[in-house]
């Protein structure tokens, strides 16, 4: 149902208007961005990707997937008040491609100058980068900050928004509201294990929950300000139950006596989240400089409570921009003992750790310091060039991709090179 | 030493800088000047209306663009174009449209009440535009 709704407003854009030309052009626009970056690592047990819901990942020996991405948007205006858009985003993402790559489709319509309402596929305006995260050139970095933006794979809503604009003596001041619902589709890890759990051996799950969220933002000319809040509430994520049932089978119960205790702390169906987040961004041609900071309340073990930041500095030197990069992201995870097994079988403590891992190694400790330059080399084309290294605490790599029992690195570094351009 | 670079920097840039640009608008519309923060906000897209109501068409000269925006808001091209890149591929708005040569901007703006575009002060024709502005 909620796909067609896009696929029919992505019809509707196309006919509604046909290509009916005014005397200073058509109505009609096609335009579009791209990435095109390598990274690699020093490591070949931490995979790094920027977002969870990607594929492939990156290790020592380099990759193109993690930040190329190539979109394009049509949008044409059906009346003065009345526009449409739609944006197609072709990267490396687990699931549907065509759908889950579907970033927006929506009517927007305008009643007065000052209201937006959209309709459709919008965007889910969550942090100060969320609408805009797929778009290098519009930002110093090589990426958006790992520790703040690689832990939420949620990009776009079925739904509706509505933002009113106020003027407060030049400067503006927006009030966003918005309500729908995701699809997001990610890869499972780490739960499957299909040989422990034979039902869920599917590799990709679906994030489905509603969401509401609220957002204000002031912009001078050289500030903006924001500050957000989001709620979702997960219906679906997750298929937990059949390793719940081998928890609370009586026969495990004699192996690992009182296991059955934990399957509670398995719970992801009908959890919910709340994000809060502040942010500043600031730019006065030479100097610019961006911080963020947001605070996640969650209800399942899977996403622990967590504390995301980061501080930029940047300085630009006619078409270069060099700048410096401090990101933290830190969870606080409540541990859970997992009762110990009394006979001594390898299927049986394979059983416990993999239950020890599922429950208690989702934490999020991570911090890193980059450097980096990027250069406005011709009209529409930005170099970059990115130097991070990244610092992990016990249990905290999870925004990585991990092998199994494997001894994890406390450091890794990360190079990326790439190129940016609209067009 | 900030004063250095400036000055290099303006070295780099062409010397029809020099040349003034005069932001222009359709003679039939009420509106008969605009200050220069009424014209940063319909370029940069903070309003999509005139001071008296009516829909704004703005519209850009391919050859001038870049001399316009340094003049209107003191900022280079390239950060222009990443400001609009993250208004339009966010979904909030869209750019101005963007004409090829002076005799596509004059006819354009005659024929729509609401358009606003901007030309080198020695090439406009006052009996097909008026003037709502000068730069320097």
């Amino acid at each position: 149902m909620r796909p067609s709704i896009a696929v029919l407003i992505f019809l509707a854009s196309l006919f509604s208007r046909t290509t009916h030309a005014t005397d200073w052009g058509s109505n009609w626009s096609v335009s579009g961005f791209g990435t095109f970056g390598a990274a690699g690592t020093d490591s070949n047990a931490l995979g790094f990707h920027r977002d969870r819901f990607e594929q492939q990942d990156v290790t020592r020996g380099w990759g193109i997937t993690t930040d190329s991405r190539l979109g394009v948007q049509i949008d044409t205006d059906i009346t003065q008040r009345l526009h449409a858009t739609v944006q197609f985003v072709a990267r490396d993402h687990v699931g549907n491609f065509w759908e889950q790559n579907l970033e927006w489709a929506f009517l927007r319509w305008m009643p007065s100058d000052t209201l937006s309402i959209r309709l459709g596929r919008v965007g889910a305006d969550v942090f100060v980068l969320s609408d805009y995260r797929n778009v290098g050139f519009t930002y110093p970095w090589m990426r958006p900050p790992h520790e703040f933006y690689g832990a939420l794979p949620i990009y776009h809503l079925d739904g509706i928004d509505l933002s009113q604009k106020f003027n407060f003596q030049n400067n503006l001041l927006t009030a966003k509201l918005f309500v729908g619902h995701t699809d997001t589709q990610m890869p499972a890890d780490p739960v499957p294990a299909s040989e422990i759990t034979p039902a869920s051996t599917a590799s990709v799950i679906t994030i489905d929950a509603p969401s509401i969220g609220a957002n204000l933002v002031y912009e001078t000319s050289n500030w903006r300000l924001r500050l957000g809040y989001a709620f979702m509430h997960l219906l679906k994520g997750i298929d937990t139950q059949p390793l719940a049932d081998i928890l609370t089978n009586p026969l495990t119960n004699i192996f690992i006596p009182n296991i059955g205790s934990v399957a509670p702390h398995l719970a992801i169906q009908n959890t919910d989240l709340h994000y809060y987040s502040l942010g500043a961004h600031y730019d006065d041609g030479d100097w610019l400089a961006q911080t963020e900071a947001s605070y996640t309340n969650t209800q399942t073990v899977f996403f622990p409570d967590t504390f995301n930041s980061y501080v930029s500095l940047g300085r630009r030197f006619a078409k270069v921009t060099a700048y410096a990069l401090y990101g933290i992201a830190y969870s606080f995870d409540h541990p859970v003992s997992i009762p110990e097994p009394v006979i001594d079988n390898p299927l049986v403590h394979q059983l416990h750790q993999f239950v020890d891992t599922t429950i208690n190694h989702n934490g999020i400790h991570e911090q890193s310091v980059s450097l980096g330059l990027r250069w406005d080399v011709l009209p529409k084309v930005a170099l970059k060039t990115q130097w991070t290294h990244y610092w992990f605490g016990t249990n905290g790599t999870r925004l990585w991709q991990t092998p199994a029992n494997t001894q994890l690195p406390d450091e890794t570094n990360l190079w990326s090179v790439g190129v940016d351009f609209i067009f | 030493m900030k004063n250095l670079i400036f000055g290099l920097c303006l070295l780099l840039i062409p010397l029809s800088l020099s040349a003034e640009i005069v932001v222009i608008g359709n003679l039939n519309s009420p509106v008969n000047n605009l200050s220069k923060r009424e014209v940063q906000d319909i370029f940069l897209g903070r309003t999509r209306a005139l001071p008296n109501g009516n829909f704004v068409l703005p519209l850009d000269l391919v050859e001038l663009r870049s001399n316009f925006y340094l003049l209107l808001t003191n900022r280079p091209i390239e950060q222009i174009d990443a400001y609009w890149a993250r208004i339009m591929f966010s979904g909030q708005n869209t750019p101005p449209i963007n004409l090829p040569d002076e005799q596509a901007m004059l006819k354009t703006i005659a024929e729509n009440t609401g358009a606003i575009g901007y030309m080198d002060k020695r090439k406009i024709n006052e009996k097909l535009v008026r003037v709502l502005l000068i730069l320097e």
